[in-house]
């Protein structure tokens, strides 16, 4: 049995999620089995959607990209990527809801459900001092670099070959790109930020 | 910028994989998924299709890629089962409408499953039928046979 306690989030999903096995229960019929499937892959269909600035319309996104799943799991032939798998619906249908806005913008015709702020970030609040310096950094990028870190940071994590397929980029660009995004971040956050993490882990070693 | 941490000087560092989990730790906590979604999450298996034929989107003229647009705003997708094609067209004048005919033709009843909507109209004698204001969210046809059972259920599209 692995120590969970010393792998970072990603490594334990992988340790405990055996996604084939879940597939073929919620294949039979076991909503137990579908509710461990959407509490494992939930936060990467949110995040993938939260890319594309839908506002309240991710929630109708997300309920459909769920709603193909129920409905064509018996199809998924690999299920080691069923991560890639949501992440490429939700994109296709997060896609389909943005050219729609566009195409009613362009008309004249502005819907009230774009969002207001820059990312949807702003309003967030957290406690943390630390967390909330890298989000008000983070709202800073540029909308490709949001979603690009946002793709990068999904749990499960997704391979670049999948991320490279949905921002529609060269698989090679990717690395680069992570390490230009992260310099960004990095400058954004400035002098300072380094004794706010100190203070941050101490705070949580503290804790423990 | 000289004040920023770097391996050139001796503050210690934060390195990319450090800044990226941090990042990744931000989002979780005050991004995750809400319950409301999660809860549709759940329920969506509910809505399975068990022993009916389902019929897949095989065109969709919203599915084009970014930057690439029609002038036209109506939506157009089509479903696919074996025997049986059923094209739809949404027309959006304030009111979604939705607009859809039977290939081949055929006389059926036609319901129409939004949320928690079921509605259900008959097709004309050239299989055309018509559903107006189209509920927010995911929907699904189906095609009902004379006892009401559904022989054809569409994948879910979100209009």
């Amino acid at each position: 049995m692995t120590d969970v306690s010393t792998l970072s989030p990603r490594d334990v999903h992988s340790a405990v999620m055996d996604v084939a096995a879940l597939l073929r229960r919620v294949i039979e019929g076991d909503q137990r089995a579908w509710d461990e499937l959407v509490e494992g892959f939930g936060g990467l269909v949110w995040s993938v959607a939260r890319g594309y600035r839908l506002g309240s319309l991710t929630d109708d996104v997300v309920q459909t990209v769920w709603l193909r799943l129920a409905e064509n799991c018996d199809r998924i032939r690999e299920p080691d990527r069923l991560a890639a798998w949501l992440a490429t619906t939700t994109r296709n249908e997060a896609l389909r809801v943005a050219n729609k806005q566009k195409r009613l913008v362009s008309v004249g015709d502005l819907p009230e459900h774009v969002d207001a702020t820059v990312s949807g970030i702003d309003e967030l609040v957290t406690d943390s001092d630390t967390l909330s310096h890298v989000l008000q950094a983070f709202a800073k990028l540029s909308d490709t670099d949001q979603q690009l870190l946002r793709l990068l940071c999904t749990v499960p994590p997704l391979d670049y070959a999948t991320i490279a397929d949905l921002i529609d980029r060269p698989i090679g660009s990717i690395g680069p790109s992570r390490e230009r995004c992260l310099k960004k971040l990095r400058r954004l956050l400035g002098t300072g930020f380094h004794d706010a993490t100190e203070a941050h882990a101490r705070g949580k070693e503290e804790s423990q | 910028m000289s004040d920023v941490p770097t391996p050139g000087n001796n503050r210690e560092y934060l390195s990319d994989d450090a800044l990226a989990d941090l990042l990744g730790q931000a989002l979780h906590t005050v991004d995750r998924m809400p319950e409301h979604v999660a809860a549709g999450a759940r329920a969506a298996f509910t809505w399975r299709t068990i022993d009916t034929e389902l019929a897949e989107l095989v065109f969709d003229s919203a599915s084009g890629l970014v930057g690439v647009r029609s002038d036209d705003v109506d939506r157009q997708v089509t479903f696919r089962a074996p025997g049986v094609e059923i094209e739809v067209v949404v027309i959006e004048e304030g009111r979604r409408r939705l607009v859809g005919q039977l290939v081949p033709p055929s006389v059926a009843t036609i319901e129409l499953v939004g949320g928690d909507d079921v509605r259900s109209v008959q097709t004309d004698r050239l299989g055309r039928f018509t559903f107006d204001d189209l509920p927010p969210g995911p929907v699904r046809l189906a095609v009902l046979d004379a006892d009401g059972g559904s022989t054809v259920q569409t994948d879910w599209v979100l209009f």
